[in-house]
């Protein structure tokens, strides 16, 4: 048990907010890690105690999962994106909040008679935006799109779209209204089931990182 | 010309060579071992079954996961096992209904599942376990913890970690103590399932908050769980914990995680989870249940111990093998593989014993070191 603890942070949005809040807690890369000329993608904690290593979002669910990096922080889109069986998300950090929803061009042809059964959808999240859609009786065909699914609708890719809104400007920016939240969104810390289970110092990080989220709520 | 797609295995499946062979013939013999020691039996049902009689047996069997297919004798649908449990079961309620309780049976076997996972892509898992049927009793769960556990250490797996949890715990707290509607119990177990904190709150499980930090090292752990028990519903299942923690304490490392449900789909008031050091994931799982048609109280537990197989395989050791030349004393070769030697007869003088693996050449009567 002399390895070092393996942190994932995701790259983008929720970094800038997530590393105040890992500082409090006592998580703090070495310098290098905000060298943005550094092309490294492991870089160690300042107290040599932890690997911090920065992927992409969606991957820090994976490594964790996987129980290849023992925590991290993630969207709770991606979380129920993936539902994988061997993450715990035990902190809402608060921080990163957003909205994923379903949006349909502002001036979509209201020819509707009765409900859609099935759907074309365009998203980056086919396994939730199935799930969800599946819930209203609908059978949802997934697309799934990398980035720019605000373009879908308007080239006759898709009718609908799933994304993350927080201000809507995009959606509105391009055309499109939103018709309905599908979840809240807020970044979480995430830890690997097992490593919770056997590695006593992953329960003292998320113990570091509760006592945080509470102390901020009182 | 040989093309090499030709021989493809379908996903999730895989041939064990020698040594990972090895590995778990070693295994699967110490648990087995372990099981019969202690009084169980072995028994072997079949491969394949009617599905019907597989579901009814338990709720955790989702018959979605099972390979299934139209049986063209009796046109109903037979499934391949995806848990030997569930058979034990139904041997007990059938075949075994008039043996004197409790029972103890055992087993081992390879079981299938339609899909693998991303993070589970095995569709065929070995399969080794014990039921004791009859009882699910404080003194039962010890006895099958502990017994869990031994057969671990004689698989030789190291850092042995046991964690507790009480998977009826939701429903016995929505009752009274923290009450909820049927539709917020399945909402509110998902999100302790996924110990999603945020979720928890949004699906009105608020209450069952201080739950989720109620876990760890089992000393702490129970203290907790016993001071959010202010009603004392809880009480025989937290002294029944304390008990079966007292069996096996100092065997290895015991964590309480009382809102634990991955796994757990069919177990009453006590489940446990298995860990070992270098071990990726669960090895195994265990708890009490009632078999399904008769509804007798049994405990069990299951080791899954392909990935202990991945984790040392590549260091079973190679057991000494012998030469045996051409015009070798038989008698000779006979008298050591008695003792326990394995031995590989030359078929032509063009045989090199290194080559064949061998570890000692017979000269005269007696192995030489190569």
């Amino acid at each position: 048990m002399t390895t070092a603890l393996t942190f994932a942070v995701p790259k983008g949005r929720i970094l800038d907010e997530a590393l105040p809040v890992m500082a409090r807690a006592g998580v703090v890369p070495e310098s290098a890690f905000n060298d943005k000329g550094n092309r490294a993608l492991s870089f160690a904690t300042e107290d040599g105690a932890m690997r911090i290593i920065r992927v992409r979002a969606f991957d820090v669910a994976t490594f964790v999962a996987f129980g290849a990096a023992h925590a991290g922080i993630v969207g709770s889109d991606v979380i129920e994106e993936f539902n994988y069986s061997e993450l715990y998300a035990p902190v809402d950090l608060d921080i990163g909040h957003c909205r994923l929803s379903v949006a349909e061009p502002k001036d979509a042809s209201v020819y509707s008679p009765g409900n859609a059964s099935h759907l074309r959808v365009a998203t980056k999240y086919p396994n939730l935006t199935s799930r969800w859609f599946e819930r209203q009786g609908i059978q949802a065909e997934c697309v799934k799109l990398n980035g720019a699914m605000e373009l879908a609708p308007s080239l006759g890719l898709s009718l609908r779209i799933v994304d993350l809104v927080s201000s809507g400007r995009t959606l509105a920016d391009n055309g499109l209204v939103e018709t309905d939240v599908i979840m809240p969104v807020s970044a979480r810390l995430i830890v690997n089931r097992a490593a919770l289970k056997t590695d006593a110092r992953v329960a003292q990080l998320v113990e570091r990182f509760r006592a945080l989220s509470e102390s901020e709520a009182a | 010309m040989t093309d090499p797609a030709a021989d493809l295995l379908p996903e999730g499946l895989e041939d064990r060579l020698p040594q990972s062979t090895a590995a778990v013939a070693r295994i699967e013999r110490a648990v087995l071992g372990v099981l019969d020691a202690h009084g169980y039996d072995r028994v072997r049902p079949p491969l394949i079954e009617f599905m019907q009689s597989m579901a009814r047996r338990m709720d955790g069997v989702k018959t979605r996961h099972l390979f299934r297919f139209v049986d063209p004798k009796s046109l109903r649908t037979l499934a391949l096992r995806s848990d030997m449990t569930v058979q034990v079961g139904r041997i007990a309620a059938t075949g075994l209904a008039n043996a004197s309780r409790p029972l103890r049976l055992c087993y081992a076997g390879q079981v299938v599942k339609i899909a693998g996972s991303q993070l589970d892509p095995r569709r065929e898992n070995l399969q080794l376990g014990a039921e004791l049927i009859g009882s699910d009793s404080v003194a039962a769960a010890a006895e099958i913890v502990e017994l869990a556990i031994a057969s671990l250490e004689a698989a030789g797996a190291t850092g042995i970690s046991v964690d507790f949890t009480l998977p009826d715990l939701v429903d016995t707290l929505a009752v009274q103590e923290f009450p909820l509607t049927p539709e917020q119990v399945v909402a509110v177990r998902r999100e302790l399932d996924a110990k999603d904190a945020g979720g928890l709150k949004e699906a009105g499980g608020e209450a069952y908050l201080p739950l989720l930090y109620a876990s760890g090292p089992f000393d702490e752990a129970i203290e907790k769980l016993a001071g959010i028990d202010t009603v004392g519903v809880l009480a025989s299942r937290i002294e029944g914990l304390r008990q079966i923690a007292h069996r096996v304490s100092g065997r290895a490392r015991l964590t309480l995680d009382p809102s634990e449900r991955h796994g757990f789909e069919y177990q009453s008031w006590f489940g446990f989870t298995l860990y070992a050091d270098g071990v990726r994931g669960t090895l195994g799982r265990g708890g009490t249940y009632s078999i399904g048609g008769t509804d007798e109280a049994a405990t069990g537990f299951s080791l899954y111990p392909e990935e202990l197989v991945e984790a040392v395989k590549a260091e079973e050791p190679r057991q000494n093998t012998v030469f045996l030349p051409l015009g070798h004393d038989p008698a000779a070769g006979a008298k050591l593989r008695a003792e326990g030697w394995r031995t590989v007869a030359a078929l032509s003088e063009a045989d090199d014993p290194a080559r064949l693996g061998c570890s000692h050449r017979l000269e005269g009567t007696a192995p030489v070191a190569i």
